[in-house]
Parts: structure tokens; sequence; C-alpha cells
């Protein structure tokens, strides 16, 4: 496979930044003229994939666009019609498929989500709250200066602190970031089970282009993608979805339900996720988190379900093996590696301890970004099938327990064994523990294309 | 698309199934009926290729294990290849005219569950090479692997249903599979506990729900086909 | 035996379609606007008729010019095509459709060439076998299963699912009283409709896949 050349993919493709504060800004275009020259201001600041061989930056910048942002970019027709059709309809449209109906539905969203007028996405990332402010100065300022575009809404993130120290917590306590893929010539270090499943068990990574456009995916060919060429290649699309976290309400249920599982309030918690809330995954240690296994990157996500086909250490419907389901459905891992997705994302919202009051009112939650090169096939697929939806694990029409939009019907079947710290056991009339706000999709070009965006050069074939 | 208006749950005892008389609007897509789909195919092959497909079938029907692959992708209900020579098309005179054909014809009428798009994602990513052994006698068939070609193909030879019936719309091959589970347990429970004290029932009982516990998937809607 | 696998038989039905120009709309026209309107829930004439899991009708225009170096070429007549997999012996399947919905299946069968009616049913199911197609190789998820035994299953799960959420922390005594409740409830419950809708939903919070 082709190196990848890493000074022209967004960094925030290649790698999470793992800077504590973020503030996500959106923005709408007026004039198309004055707005490429925005573009152009700020390719110059747009970080991209290098290694910071000199330690980190104390912020980054990176852009992405809707359709209608492309459209108001003046892009041609014929390039516009290239793109995939979910990418230009847009998530708001897309909501049957995806399942965001009722408390999901877009009726409930944040405004500036209800209409469409957002036309790109700037995240600033940050080493500080200082940093932060710095980098978003910056970028209103030439926002001033070039007068391309007005920021019609903002939104901050930050990663939970706890005893002084940012970590990967996330409001219902459980620690997130695990399970992001491993792509062929992406730099990063490879970890086991973050790849796709060989026949003699050992892990591989996946092929570069289920991220990355213009590289070869895991069905053997170049994916169809945008022209012309330049335009798509060393891109990719993002999912970014605001995600509200009815903290009372998560508490409320696990404190009702586990007083009746035999197995207690934490492990009931980790039956939800699959892991444990230090991340310990409870296929490798079923009755308690074990330290040594969360934090140590070659055990943490080496795990499959091969041997626990009923779900008795993981459950079937837990969260991590709904959306990761490695061996689970035979023929290694060959009906999953073109369902993986590649996760960005921080908490928003004040964060509330165990035992410190919260109510669902307040506006906390997880801004969750996914990038993919294909939006229908991957995001799609995956929030429709295995979120909203149970068929492929044998579960009929049951939904993730933690993120299913369950309306106050559904069940979780946490399956078991004939230990009375393992049982069987049901729970029903389901809440929704997370409600979605807002969002929409993106496509993340390279430097290239930004460069043929801000110049007005882009020509189809 | 129209909401189902649902009407007020009558309190009844959980097992009988409420039965109401409001019909569904008819699905847009004639290809599906809740949650399956069926997909009709045509292909062309030359006459002497029939033989060797009529003789590949015969294997898969005969040795078990090759059927397998097709059995773990368990979301087809039922599927059928049907060799139709070009002499065999039904004639019944009363001024039908014959037909006069040069290739024998493969049809292929299947019916499955989940998106069309991810039929044949499943296919071509797991069962590539018995796919191209059925297909590859039709004429211009590109291949299963890579995928995009094949679904060029697909779509090009795929005709589109204009009835479609299932007796279960709201279950899939996995639902059905699971209900026949649940259905067999619950009999040998209710045999095995004619006459037991209240303790040897609840051991019975709880071996049996451990028995079904990943059986109990609720059926319903299916997803928004995309 | 090629059409059969299990207790399942695929019955594949080409009906080659009347070719009578004067007819407006013509023959196949008709045909499918019959279809387009018949109902496929529990008033579908194959819910009314006993024995049909799945089934399908098609109209084949044409065969499919896949394009150069492959020959076009053209069928002379149009084909209703009839896709069943269904329980039972072929005769009493048809016997069955006969008996239960012969105005519907005239109503159909009728822009055939050939077709007797349905009210003659020894006609009707020579007509058929007249017109049917072997197939070649049958694939059946759940081969041993009649579509009585796939609807009181799918309820039975149902309510199943149902007594152990209810049941999960009931004492021995209780459960058993209740399980000896549950079971005769269940046997006395008559088996769901073919092709019903699924059950009521308590709360309408909109869309699909509730």
């Amino acid at each position: 496979m082709s190196k990848l050349n890493a000074t022209d993919i967004q960094g925030f493709v290649l790698r999470g930044y793992n800077m504590p504060v973020a503030r996500y800004l959106f923005l709408h275009f007026e004039d198309a003229t004055r707005a490429r020259s925005l573009v152009g201001r700020l390719l110059r600041k747009v970080t991209t994939g290098q290694r910071w061989d000199r330690g980190k930056p104390p912020n980054t910048l990176n852009i992405a666009f809707t359709h209608r942002g492309l459209v108001a970019l003046d892009l041609p027709d014929a390039a516009l019609l290239t793109f995939p059709v979910e990418f230009q309809q847009g998530m708001k449209k897309r909501a049957a498929i995806l399942g965001d109906t009722g408390l999901n539905s877009p009726d409930h969203w944040d405004e500036c989500w209800r209409t469409d007028q957002i036309h790109a996405w700037i995240g600033v990332n940050a080493q500080s709250p200082e940093a932060l402010d710095v980098g978003c100065a910056e970028v209103m300022a030439l926002l001033e200066e070039t007068g391309g575009a007005t920021a019609v809404a903002s939104q901050d993130a930050a990663a939970v602190v706890i005893d002084g120290k940012p970590t990967t917590r996330e409001h219902f306590g459980f620690t997130d970031g695990f399970g992001n893929p491993d792509y062929l010539g992406v730099e990063r270090k490879s970890q086991p089970g973050q790849g796709k499943l060989m026949p003699d068990g050992s892990w591989a990574p996946l092929a570069t282009g289920e991220l990355l456009l213009g590289y070869a995916d895991e069905a053997g060919e170049l994916p169809v993608a945008p022209v012309p060429h330049l335009l798509a290649s060393n891109g990719t699309f993002m999912v970014y979805r605001k995600l509200h976290q009815n903290l009372a309400t998560f508490r409320a249920y696990l404190e009702e339900h586990s007083a009746r599982y035999g197995g207690g309030k934490e492990k009931l918690a980790a039956k939800f996720i699959g892991r444990w809330r230090d991340g310990t995954p409870i296929e490798l240690s079923p009755d308690r988190p074990d330290p040594s296994i969360a934090q140590d990157p070659s055990r943490s996500t080496n795990f499959t379900f091969g041997a626990d086909p009923e779900g008795t250490r993981c459950p079937i419907g837990a969260h991590v093996r709904r959306v990761h389901p490695r061996d689970a459905f035979g023929f290694n891992s060959k009906l999953i590696d073109r369902r993986r997705i590649t996760r960005r994302g921080l908490p928003y919202g004040p964060f509330a301890a165990d035992g410190e009051a919260a109510t669902d009112q307040e506006d906390r939650g997880v801004i969750f970004m996914a990038l993919n090169a294909n939006i229908s096939r991957q995001f799609e697929f995956v929030q429709q099938q295995w979120i909203e939806y149970g068929n492929d694990a044998h579960l009929g029409n049951q939904k993730d327990m933690l993120m299913g939009n369950h309306g106050g019907r559904g069940r979780f079947v946490v399956q078991g064994d004939a230990t009375t710290t393992n049982p069987p056991f049901l729970c029903g009339n389901l809440p929704n523990f997370v409600e979605l706000r807002g969002g929409n999709y993106f496509f993340l070009p390279s430097i290239t294309a930004l460069g043929m965006i801000a110049m007005g050069l882009v020509d189809p074939r | 698309m129209v909401g189902v208006a649902v009407r007020k749950a009558r309190a009844i005892s959980p097992v009988v199934m409420p039965h109401t008389s409001r019909r569904v609007e008819s699905e847009p897509m004639s290809n599906i009926n809740g949650k399956v789909y069926a997909m009709n195919v045509i292909t062309p092959m030359k006459p002497w290729k029939t033989w060797i497909l009529r003789g590949l079938f015969f294997v898969l029907g005969h040795v078990k294990p090759l059927q397998n692959d097709l059995i773990n992708l368990s979301f087809i209900e039922f599927a059928r290849w049907v060799i139709l020579p070009r002499k065999q098309f039904p004639f019944l005179g009363k001024g039908q005219i014959k037909e006069d054909l040069k290739y024998d014809y493969l049809l292929f009428f299947s019916n499955f569950n989940g998106t069309w798009n991810q039929y044949i994602d499943a296919f071509s990513a797991v069962l590539s090479r018995g796919l191209n052994m059925i297909w590859r006698w039709s004429e211009k068939f590109p291949g299963s692997v890579p995928v995009t070609p094949f679904k060029e193909y697909i779509a090009r030879v795929q005709f589109d249903t204009d009835y479609y019936y299932t007796s279960y719309p709201y279950a899939t091959a996995n639902d059905l599979k699971s209900a026949h589970i649940v259905q067999s347990a619950l009999d040998s429970l209710d045999q095995r506990t004619q006459t037991c004290s209240p303790e040897q029932f609840a051991e019975a009982y709880l071996k049996f729900v451990l028995q079904v516990q990943s059986h109990l998937g609720e059926t319903g809607e299916a997803p928004v086909a995309f | 035996m090629p059409n059969k696998n299990g207790s399942v038989y695929g019955l594949t039905i080409l009906s080659p379609i009347i070719d009578d120009e004067s007819a407006t709309p013509s023959h196949d026209l008709q045909i499918r606007e019959y279809l387009a309107k018949l109902p496929t829930g529990e008033e579908s004439p194959f819910a009314l008729a006993p024995g049909t899991h799945l089934c399908r009708l098609v109209v084949m225009d044409d065969v499919i010019y896949v394009g150069a170096p492959a020959c076009e070429e053209h069928l002379h007549s149009k084909y209703l095509v009839f896709e069943s997999n269904c329980d039972d012996d072929l005769d009493s399947y048809l016997q069955g459709l006969a008996a239960s919905v012969p105005e519907r299946l005239d109503a159909i069968w009728s822009h055939c060439v050939g077709y007797p009616g349905a009210s003659n049913p020894q006609a009707f199911i020579d007509y058929m076998k007249a017109c049917q197609i072997e197939t070649t190789f049958y694939f059946a998820a759940v081969n041993d299963r009649s579509v009585t035994e796939t609807l009181s299953a799918l309820q039975t799960q149902r309510a199943v699912a149902d007594f152990i959420a209810c049941h999960q922390t009931v004492k021995p005594e209780q459960l058993q009283k209740e399980f000896t409740e549950f079971m005769a409830v269940l046997k006395a419950a008559s088996v769901p409709r073919p092709g019903g809708m699924a059950p009521r939903r308590d709360i309408k919070t909109g869309g699909r896949n509730e």
C-alpha cells in the first residue's frame, strides 16, 4: 500500500489529540468568494497529521464542511453530485433511518441543528482553557477580517477532571476511549483487539480505505468516493452527534435494578456496557475490575467472544459487544471489518461525581464524533442495525441499553449462570438514558483539497 | 411515511397477542414485507454450462457441510435457485407462442432479512467462492469480489416483486430459530415438572431460564430500508 | 427431491400471461394493478388459505440483456411467477388455495393462458402442475416447522419473556403456582393469525422500530 503523507491529512483524522479541552465552532457562509478566502487563511493554521516531535502544540485547528457548506463554497455541481447521498441529505433527513425519532427527533434538537444553516465545523482542541481561548480568538479574528462567515453556534467540551487530572471518564462514570480501530499505515501503536481478526487468532490492522478515501478498503477495491480524486483523497467523513445524558435517570435506574440483581450495582453497570467502570473488559475479568488489564494496552482490548457464546460473561446486548462484535458472528471478523468507526469526542457539561446531586435537565453529555470512509456503510449501519436494533446478535428488536431510543419500552437481558452473583436478569421499561440534541454529517478534506476549495480549483472530471 | 396510530392496550394476560383490525399502510417498496426482502434475479447461461451447474447443485444438496456457511449467515429465511432450460418454459398452447431462446436461464429467489446492501456485502465478504461457483456460468458475471462491480451486476439482473406475503412479517430467521428453542424448552419444562415440589420446580425453572436467556428478543417493526 | 427441504416445499410456478393486443390495459398490467391493491397482511389470500410461510407473485416481463458480448433475446410471452414456501405436500396446498380463496385466485390467474378457474380443484391443481418448474436447489433456515407451529412459537417466545421478566424475585411456591396458571392460559390461547401486525405498543413515540 502507498505510504501515508501525514502532511496532507488533517491531524484530527489520524489521531486523538488527548487534549483536555475543546471548542467546536459552527460557521455559516454568506458569500462564496469571501468564504473561500477564509478557508485559505484558515488553511495555514490547520493541524496536519505530522508527528509532534518537539512536543504538543498548545492548540490545534481542524475544519470540515457539510454538503450545504460545499454548495455555499460554490463547488461545481458535477462534483457536488458525486458525494454520497446520505452526506448530501444531511443527518436530519436520515432521522427515520437512524432511529432518531420520538425524544431524539429533530424537533427536539438545539436550534442551530434544526435549521440547515451550519456549513462548517471548526474544531479547536487545546491543552488549557487559556490556550483554547487564544486559538478561538484567532479563528474569530479571521472571520472578522475576511467577512467569510458568521459563527452561528459553538460547543464547548472538556475531559472530565477528577482529583485535578483530566480523565477519559464520561458522565455515567464509565471509562471511555477504548476500541478505536488500527488502520494500515496510520501511525499508531498497534493494539491487539483493535484491528481485524485473522484465522490464526492474531489481530491485523484494517485496510486504510476504511478510514481514508483514496486507499484500498477491506472489500479489495478503492471505495466509491467523490470526484475529482484530489478532492476526496486523504479525506474522510465525520458524523457529529450531540448526545445529552440523563444522569439522574441513569443513576435511579441503576440503583433500583441493582437492588434486585445478585451481582450488585457495579457489576450490573458493567453488564450494560461490557466493561467495568474503570474500563476492564468483563469478558476478561467477569467478577471484578482489574486495573492491570484496564491500563495495559496489550490487554485492555485483547479479547474475543467466541468462548462466551451464551453471553454469560459479557451480555450479548452489552454495548461493546454490539458495536464491535469481533468474532461473535463467525467467519473471524469478516462481517464486522467494514462496520468499524473511529471515535473522537469529549464530554461536555458539569461533571457530578457519584454522590453529588445531579438532574436530567443539567446540560451535560458527550459530543460524539465518528470518522469513516463511508457514512452509510459504517456509522449508519452500526447505528441502525446494532444500536437501535438487535437482529444480528439474535436479539430481535432490542436496542442498546445505554444508547437506545427506548421510549420507556424494551428490554435488556443480562445472561447469567446458576451462581447467585451472576444470575440471569431482565431489565425492562427502559427510559432514554441518552437523548440526541443535534448533529450533522461533515466532510473532512485533505490539506490539498482544502487548498483547491480555497482557490476555487475543484474540477470534476 | 405515516406513523402507525396506536390504540391503548387492553389490560390482558400477557400471553394473548392483541389482535388489531387496523391495517398497516402497505410498504412503499413491494420488495419488502416487514423484516424480509424478496429478491428476484435472472441470468442467462450458455446451455452447455447448465449441466455443470446442475452437477454443482447436486453436490451442494448432498454434501451437507458445504451448506454450513450458508446456514451460519443466518439472515436468509428461504432461498432457491431454479434452472430454467430454454426449451422448458411452460407452454400451454391456446394461442401462446412457443419460446425460441439461445440461452438457458438461472432464476434466483431469496427471502432475506436486513438491507439489500448488507445482504450483498455479507455474501461478498464470506461466501464469495460459493457465489462464484454458482454464478460464474452466467454471462457477464464479474465475480463476487470486489463488491462494487458485483452490486452493479445484481442491480442489472434483479427484477422487482409485485406482491410479497409472509406469515410472520415481524420475525427474522433468527427470531424464528429462537422462538422454536423457547417453545421446546418450555414444553420440556412443563413435562418435567408436572409433579414436583416448589423447590424442585424453582431449580428446573432456573435451568430453563438459562436455556432460553439468549433467545428472548422481541419481534417488531423493521428498521427503515436504506 | 429438490423441491422439498425437510417439511417445507419450494413451489415455483411460471404461468404464461395472455398476450392479447386488444386488451386495454394488457393482461400483465391488469395483474399488476390487482396485485398492487391486494392486502399483504392478515387479509392476504395466502393468510386465509393454509400453509404458506412466504410467497411472492412477480410479473416477469422479459429476460434481461446483460450486455455485449452476450446476445440480446426476448421472450414471446410474459410470465406470472409464483414462488411459494409452503407446508404440506403440493396437492393439499393447492387444494387448500382453491377451497379457501377461489375468487382471488381467479382474479389473478384468469389473465394467464389456459387457466381453468379454481372452482374445479383438480383442474386447478393440474393447471398449476403444468406450469411448475422444478426447484433445483432449495434452502430453508427452518425446515421442520409448519406455519401454525411457527406462529405459536413466536407467541410463546413473547409470553415467556414477559413471564420471566415479571417473576425475577418470586418465591418458589408462588412461582410454581403462577407458572401453572401461565401454561394453562398459553395452551388455551389461539394461534395468532398469519400475516399479522406486531402487537400493540403502549406508548407512542412516533416512527418505526420502537
